[in-house]
């Protein structure tokens, strides 16, 4: 089949950096999805030998699909009528129906046939050349993009990114002739805005990224951003720094660029005295610059930019660089000078005019609340209750500060330094700056058990004050992200194997809020505590631990973190065992056989009514079992216990091949279920294995 | 970059008047600054008004422009409350827009082949004139010079055709051109005798005593009793069909608002109120001021736009 390649190229004003990428693969996959949408259940097989590349620069979005065949190829269709016997009257006339039928296909009688006692059309479709179809797969592919705003411009009411200024459109070595966004397709693209301003004529779509890298653009996006990687590790090497390449700016540097050329520029040594990180950010989040540190890990006073020219003269963009960052970085020595001026201590006062959330009331009553809890847990966790409650009180001071009031991402940190610089204990200060922690999945967790009682307290009065005033998240909408808080107090609990428990944790932090009325606390904590345990699901399940596993444990809602860790990793070294499948249908056996009767928990098992041997066995191993377990169960091994417990396969499976538990005697059949209604309490215990699958 | 005396942005005033010529010659409507206190370019009535309804518009002009709480008392090199902006509208935006921008920094003397010129993702929208809009900051070797936006909102009215708005930040530009650290070692032009005059001989007090007035003097009770009187006199101009009166009541509502804001006299929530009202004004303002326009035909507009606006108001009503 012949085949040739496509190229489309939409030329733009300068689009938005952050999204470059994402708009490029869209546009991609719009192209391709549509493609297969055309080409119908042979899609796969016809688009077998193409290959598609995408590029993309600040001002324009491309597509190249090589080897893309030029025609659809013809074929039938098979449109089933209604049954051949109402098609035809008693004379052997054609009735309305299949006159009807004949119509709505636009074809004569004579083009009908039966098919299984069922009048069919065989619809002949024609092949198709596919330049014909293409504009409007472009067409829907740009209108799907994920654009958040799209803008109008001139007298136009077109919508798109930014301004659309012209359109390739190329099949081999045809324009394909279309109108896109208001865009005339033509085999004109343009080259860097300011290294080649004369039009660039593509004769063919093979040639795309060459010609145009002889007009200064490199037009893929993974190349461009490969190159800006290089260049910044070689200008760090020249000044025998180490440069640190953050993706998501590495993302957006390339977006800003088509013709990258890192440079070098400096500034002063008095600026490194201010934190590293706010240097770092002003850098970043302004300017868009690369950082560099020394051996010792240290700020160098270097940045690196990357300009989008090759500039006859690059001093003089270094120059005007260095320009922009000085009075920036003196900002930031401005603000963490000045911040020192005023005590942590001494701002506090000032945090009772900032809300917190309006029912909740300030961010100081927050703060207080936050001690009371952060003062308990830490006695509870061998911490200093002194220490934790000292933190906690200050630890939201540093949000009134200037440097905080402009890089939020620094609040903890200038906290922190701040507090060292107020004479506060070490531990103090490290905590303030952890209480934040962590901040993302796989973030780093406290280390102080100062910081760890704050991060939780801090947590738990969010929580609990947003279920307490009605407000927990619903659906999509999570504003004060208590999802990713309740993950972080799990998180914590767990890895740093705290032996506390969520209820006492909840009920305290409850019994803090004023907003919640005495009534309404039982009804509240239950609701949080409830709540958090569910978000263990997810934990459990970024971590790989099938859903089963965590249901088995989570029936029992064991309460404290650190106890349901326990038992999901007994439960998973449970199920590598050969007897675990068979003792989970057992249970579930046992759970169904229970669950259809009233079973009291007073009497016990009458060994004189056992007769059977295989129920003598079972319940002979089952004492011997529950005496074995206990100093397990008392020391937590679920581990241990349920190793145990899987002797308890081979009795089991006798009882159930040899003993009808539905005896005729109502005692004996009693006296069955209590023993099986025993055997299960004690793999509840641990977990409740009739759920694994 | 070094300033030769022959580089046309030299100095602060020759600055202004090579933008002013270049955009004459691009055919705009060189217009005077608004003789009222406004925040910005885009409160000038040439921006704000024009870039409502489907008449074309071409205008440039300088606006000086105060922001009380960004008052340093002449301290702070970079912080003025009173400054300079120089703006041009466009509208309907031309396809070269971005080209006559660039063009308008090769007639200051810069050489896009030396300098690295960006245009960086910045979308703006102000609350209290209803209005948003998408564009760029661009960058000159890192600095942002100038803001570029394409208005699609105004007054809370959809906009069509779409308003082009370039606006320079003069002292900026010029402290660039110009290769100095504080605004108020611009030289703003030179004697006959050669010695310069500077933005800080020019300014200097004005900033000092200004910052005290904003920060110090104003006097909150009569200012919010004035802001409650200038938003009545808005709606009783409306009422009265006299939108031009009617929206310069609101600029001085929108300035005695930023004054109360230096004297930190407005808490938190109460600021959300006064934006609110504030909005209010402007929105019945563009409302107004589209239908005093389409009384009179939109005289100003390209003839199928104008008849298709027409059409459509009708069609409204």
């Amino acid at each position: 089949m012949a085949a040739l390649d496509f190229l489309v190229e939409l030329g733009t004003a300068e689009l938005p950096p952050k999204s470059l990428s994402a708009l490029s693969k869209a546009f991609s996959k719009g192209i391709l999805d549509g493609l297969k949408a055309e080409l119908g259940r042979d899609a796969d097989k016809l688009l077998a030998d193409i290959t598609l590349e995408s590029f993309a620069t600040p001002r324009r979005l491309a597509v190249r699909i090589s080897s893309l065949l030029t025609e659809i190829p013809g074929s039938v269709n098979l449109v089933q009528g209604p049954p051949i016997k109402i098609c035809y009257d008693a004379d052997g006339n054609p009735t309305k129906a299949l006159l009807g039928f004949a119509k709505k296909n636009n074809t004569e009688l004579d083009q009908l046939s039966e098919r299984g006692g069922k009048i069919s059309y065989a619809q002949q479709i024609a092949a198709k050349p596919i330049a014909a179809i293409l504009p409007s797969i472009v067409e829907k592919s740009l209108a799907k993009l994920p654009i958040a705003k799209r803008m109008r411009w001139g007298s136009s009411r077109i919508e798109f990114v930014r301004p659309v200024q012209w359109l390739v459109m190329l099949f081999g070595e045809q324009v394909i002739d279309c109108t896109i966004l208001g865009a005339t397709a033509s085999n004109k693209s343009r080259g860097h805005r300011f290294h080649h301003s004369a039009e660039l004529t593509i004769t063919t779509a093979g040639e795309y990224e060459n010609l145009l890298e002889k007009a200064y653009v490199i037009t893929s996006f993974a190349k461009r951003r490969a190159m800006i990687n290089s260049q910044v590790l070689a200008q760090a090497k020249k000044i025998n720094g180490t440069a640190h390449i953050e993706a998501d700016l590495l993302d957006e540097v390339t977006g800003l660029n088509e013709w990258p050329v890192a440079l070098t520029g400096q500034f002063d040594q008095e600026f490194l005295s201010v934190p590293q990180e706010a240097l770092i950010l002003s850098m970043k989040e302004h300017q868009k610059y690369f950082y560099t540190t020394d051996q010792d890990g240290k700020l160098m006073p270097y940045f690196i930019t990357v300009s989008n020219i090759e500039s006859k003269d690059p001093k003089k963009v270094i120059s005007g660089n260095e320009k922009v960052i000085k009075p920036r970085l003196a900002d930031a020595v401005f603000f963490f000078e000045n911040d020192k001026k005023t005590s942590l201590a001494a701002r506090t006062a000032q945090l009772k005019n900032i809300i917190f959330q309006k029912e909740l009331g300030t961010v100081y009553d927050k703060s207080e609340r936050n001690s009371i809890l952060a003062g308990f847990i830490s006695e509870l966790i061998a911490g200093s209750k002194e220490k934790a409650q000292r933190a906690a009180l200050l630890a939201k001071a540093d949000l009134i500060t200037d440097m905080v009031f402009e890089f939020t991402d620094l609040q903890g940190l200038m906290g922190y330094h701040y507090a060292l610089h107020d004479g506060e204990d070490s531990e103090v200060a490290q905590a303030i700056y952890e209480q934040y922690l962590p901040k993302f999945a796989g973030d780093q967790l406290p280390q102080t058990k100062t910081g760890l009682a704050l991060a939780l307290a801090d947590r738990l009065d969010t929580l609990t004050g947003m279920f307490g005033i009605g407000q927990p998240p619903t659906g999509s909408k999570d504003p004060f992200a208590l999802r990713r808080a309740t993950l972080g107090v799990l998180r914590i609990i767990i890895e740093k194997q705290l032996d506390l428990d969520l209820k006492q944790l909840v009920t305290l932090a409850v019994e803090q809020h004023s907003a919640i009325k005495p009534t309404d606390r039982a009804a509240i904590i239950k609701q949080v505590v409830d709540f958090m345990l569910e978000r263990l699901r997810a934990y459990y399940d970024d971590r790989g631990i099938k859903v089963d596993t965590y249901l088995s444990v989570a029936a029992l809602q064991p309460s404290k973190p650190l106890d349901f860790d326990k038992r999901i990793s007994a439960v998973q070294h449970f199920r590598s065992l050969s007897a675990a499948s068979s003792l989970a249908a057992a249970n579930k056996r046992v759970a169904n056989i229970i669950a259809k009767q009233t079973v009291s928990s007073t009497v016990t098992v009458d060994r004189a009514l056992l007769s059977e041997a295989a129920e003598i066995e079972l319940y002979d191993t089952l004492l011997q079992l529950s005496t074995a377990l206990k100093p397990l169960y008392a020391a937590g091994d679920y581990q241990a216990a349920l190793v145990l417990l899987a002797d308890i396969q081979q009795p089991i499976d006798a009882f159930f091949d040899n003993v009808m538990v539905m005896a005729e005697d109502q005692k004996v059949q009693q006296n069955r279920i209590r023993l099986l209604s025993e055997l299960r309490e004690l793999f509840l215990q641990i977990a409740d294995i009739s759920l694994l699958n | 970059m070094t300033a030769t005396p022959t580089t046309k942005g030299a100095t602060f005033q020759g600055l202004i008047l090579a933008l002013q010529s270049y955009w004459s010659e691009h055919g705009c409507v060189i217009i005077q600054p608004l003789d009222m206190e406004v925040g910005a370019g885009t409160f000038h009535p040439a921006t704000f008004l024009r870039a409502i309804g489907p008449e074309s518009w071409r205008a440039a002009y300088v606006q000086p422009s105060r922001r009380p709480t960004d008052g340093r008392y002449g301290e702070n090199p970079n912080r003025l409350q009173h400054y300079y902006q120089f703006q041009t509208v466009l509208k309907p935006s031309p396809d070269n827009i971005q080209e006559l921008y660039l063009g308008s920094l090769q007639a200051l003397g810069i050489d896009p082949l030396v300098h690295d010129i960006r245009f960086v993702e910045d979308n703006w929208e102000s609350p209290t004139l209803g209005a948003w809009g998408l564009g760029w900051e661009v960058w000159l070797d890192g600095m942002e010079v100038s803001q570029f936006t394409y208005f699609q909102q105004v007054g809370g009215l959809e906009c069509y055709p779409i308003t082009g708005e370039l606006t320079y930040g003069l002292e900026r530009l010029a402290m660039y051109v110009q290769d100095v650290d504080s605004v108020y070692d611009l030289v703003w032009t030179i004697n006959p005798d050669g010695t310069p005059i500077t933005y800080g001989d020019v300014f200097h007090q004005n900033e000092v005593e200004q910052s005290t007035y904003n920060f110090q003097h104003a006097d909150v009770t009569h200012l919010l009793s004035s802001f409650d009187f200038h938003e009545r006199e808005c709606a009783k101009l409306l009422a009265a069909n006299l939108p031009l009166p009617a929206y310069e009541q609101t600029l001085k509502a929108s300035h005695t608002f930023n004054l109360l804001d230096a004297r930190k006299a407005i808490s938190v929530t109460e600021r959300q109120r006064y934006i609110l009202r504030v909005r209010t004004l402007t929105r019945g303002v563009a409302e107004a001021y589209l239908n005093s326009r389409a009384k009179l035909g939109f005289p100003l507009a390209e003839e199928s736009i104008r008849l298709e606006a027409l059409a459509a108001l009708q069609e409204n009503k």
